[in-house]
């Protein structure tokens, strides 16, 4: 095991809800938060007042995304409903035919992406209409995800991402001999990071024809995060977890990514997330540990999550959540007198 | 998570009307006490087939078809990746490749995919063959790559031909695919113990080649499909072992659909075994040679158009 570094300081481990299954998701605003299950609950919460959005369905919640304000919540589920909330009430309930996989808040419209097999439909939540239908034809979308600060839709599956900009225009085509299964953009939006089945991180700068692609990684690259901090590279950095390892790329002066391996899991890690106006990072693996990173480098705290998997991961600016495979959705806190 | 059990899936491919549903019927009307889990593999027939599975206590789930590896393994992924979330999960999962589909793609998922590789164990690919129709089919590319990729043969529908044809037909079948276990049935009527819980895909069982096989040194070889098989006394040298297989995958490797062996490395005291479909393969050092164990290496192909000579030949380079 390596040595940890001072600091860190997140000591105050608090059960903060318990599901009957499986926790699919946990997510963060400024003001609260949401947690779902594959059992079919969805919770939120403002400070610590926790209210129960949806009980037991028996079907899987499968994704979670809270609005660019955090006004609107909305959960996409097996059953092939998207339901959307507003301050607790439920305001619209989108029926389509399959199970409803991933979905993304335009950055700042109340507007909503979301994916259906190999359909992703974006609607206006505000006027309750469909604003369009997009077939990504190739295979079922693997994941999407709205640009941070424009119109772009990005939307991955067999053979790589397509990028719409104008519904009515064919889409922006970055094709690769493989699966991509997750996508991030950059929080400043010059970036779209791909993470693949064939063992590769791609990256590609917005009106640069030349994606970067990084190899090595031990596994597939199954969950990306980026920074929102960009020093000190020169560009933000992108933290990816394949296998049992974390990689860190940087964009050096040269122009190109250099990439660190960081080494604590033993397990699978299944969630990454950079702290937001921090370069500290969270990872966490199939055993139910958390490491953090200090400055993505150095091990600074192990947290001793779950004697079952951590799932999912988010981080709210005074604590981190972690969602369990045993239902558990568990805060830190920084104990005030540990801190330092 | 490393406890956790692996669930055996079984892969069921099959001409269409050859009788697979019959047989996923049986299957899930006749696993008492299991929860099975069915995936199919849509491919142009929609919604027939699922209308004909009956109810039982089982879930069925769709793939938005494909045939080619990545799509395939992306949308497994997704669906097993969901399934396996569900703490009232399942004991056995089935997944039907439709009609005209190769099994190839799905089995290759499986070695290559590290989370399938983890939590579910490939346990046979069970191929239904329609007796009387297939004699039309000869020729399909589909159906001669169900028929090479299968541990299990169903030999349906035996009632529409008459015996000395269906002894024919059997042997036919097996001279393509010496792995593969051939039975004949009657309304897919067979005890589920001869196509769940077979392993063929576990290391520890993938030599249980027939000695028939080993020692036959002539087959008929009018099909595309053919079995080569070859037995050494003398031990293997691995380097050069692994260089010539390393090879021929990289050159053959489209062309070979299966390939098993259980190897006798000089200097080793333990058997080696391994597997693969394609290029891909896994192999382990097994347990350690028995005093009163005849010590020689087994290595059987299923491929298309395989030549038995430049194999023997490059085979022959491994001796130590």
């Amino acid at each position: 095991m390596p040595s940890l570094s001072k600091g860190g300081g997140f000591r105050d481990r608090q059960v903060f809800a318990q599901l009957q299954e499986y926790i699919t998701q946990v997510v963060c605003t400024d003001q609260g938060g949401a947690a779902s299950s594959a059992a079919g609950e969805v919770i939120c919460w403002r400070g610590s007042e926790l209210h129960l959005l949806q009980s037991i369905t028996e079907q899987p919640v499968d994704c979670l995304a809270f609005s660019a304000d955090g006004q609107y919540l909305a959960a996409g589920c097996q059953d092939g409903r998207v339901r959307v909330w507003h301050d607790l009430d439920l305001v619209i309930t989108i029926e389509a035919d399959q199970w409803i996989e991933h979905l993304s808040w335009h950055s700042s419209r109340p507007e909503l992406a979301f994916s259906s097999g190999h359909y992703v439909q974006v609607w206006d939540v505000a006027q309750d209409q469909v604003i369009t239908t997009l077939d990504f034809v190739e295979s079922s979308v693997l994941d999407l995800a709205w640009h941070p600060v424009g119109d772009r839709l990005a939307i991955a599956g067999y053979q790589g991402v397509k990028i719409w900009q104008d519904w009515d225009d064919d889409p922006h085509v970055l094709a690769l001999p493989t699966s991509t299964q997750a996508i991030a953009w950059s929080p400043d939006g010059k970036y779209l990071a791909l993470g693949n089945f064939d063992n590769t991180l791609v990256v590609m700068e917005w009106g640069n024809p030349d994606p970067w692609i990084m190899r090595g990684f031990p596994g597939k690259v199954r969950a990306l995060t980026w920074s929102q901090i960009i020093k000190p590279a020169t560009a933000p950095l992108i933290g990816c977890a394949s296998a049992e390892g974390v990689v860190i790329w940087a964009k050096d002066k040269d122009g190109g990514w250099a990439g660190h391996l960081l080494e604590g899991h033993i397990e699978k890690v299944n969630a990454i997330a950079f702290q937001p106006a921090s370069l500290r990072l969270a990872s966490a693996s199939d055993d139910g540990q958390i490491c953090l990173w200090q400055k993505a480098k150095k091990l600074e705290q192990i947290l001793p999550a779950s004697p079952e998997a951590v799932t999912s991961l988010a981080w709210h600016k005074d604590y981190l959540l972690a969602g369990t495979s045993g239902g558990e959705v568990i805060k830190w806190s920084k104990s005030t007198q540990g801190f330092g | 998570m490393v406890s956790l059990q692996q669930i055996p899936v079984t892969v069921l491919t099959g001409y269409l009307g050859a009788g697979k549903t019959t047989l996923l019927n049986r299957i899930l009307t006749e696993s008492h006490g299991q929860k099975v889990a069915v995936i199919i593999n849509e491919f142009g027939e929609v919604g027939i087939d699922h209308q004909l599975v009956v109810g039982a206590d089982e879930e069925i789930f769709e793939m938005n078809n494909g045939c080619i590896c990545c799509r395939v393994r992306g949308d497994l992924i997704r669906i097993i990746g969901n399934l396996l979330r569900r703490r009232r999960g399942f004991d056995r999962l089935v997944i039907e490749t439709t009609g005209l589909a190769d099994p190839g793609p799905v089995v290759q998922t499986f070695f290559v995919d590290e989370d399938l590789r983890d939590r579910l164990l490939l346990d046979a690919v069970v191929t239904v063959v329609d007796a009387k129709h297939i004699q039309r089919h000869w020729e399909s590319k589909e159906v001669q790559e169900q028929l090479a990729f299968a541990d299990v043969i169903l030999l349906n529908k035996t009632d529409l031909i008459p015996g000395a044809e269906l002894e024919l037909l059997s042997q036919r079948i097996q001279s393509m695919n010496a792995l593969a276990k051939v039975y004949p049935t009657h309304y897919a009527g067979i005890d589920l113990g001869q196509i769940l819980g077979v392993e063929a895909f576990s290391l520890d069982r993938a030599l249980e080649i027939d000695p028939e096989f080993l020692h036959e040194h002539h087959h008929h070889h009018e099909e595309d499909i053919n079995s080569v098989a070859f037995t050494e006394l003398q031990p293997l040298d691995e380097l050069k072992l692994n260089r010539w297989i390393g090879e021929l995958l990289e050159v053959q490797g489209g062309d070979i659909f299966r390939f098993k062996g259980i190897l006798n490395f000089a200097g080793q005291e333990e058997r080696f075994v391994f597997q693969g479909v394609h290029m891909l393969f896994n192999g382990k050092r097994d347990r350690a040679w028995q005093p009163d164990e005849v010590r020689q290496s087994q290595l059987v192909f299923i491929g298309r158009n395989l030549d038995a000579q430049q194999l023997r030949d490059g085979f022959g380079q491994c001796l130590a």
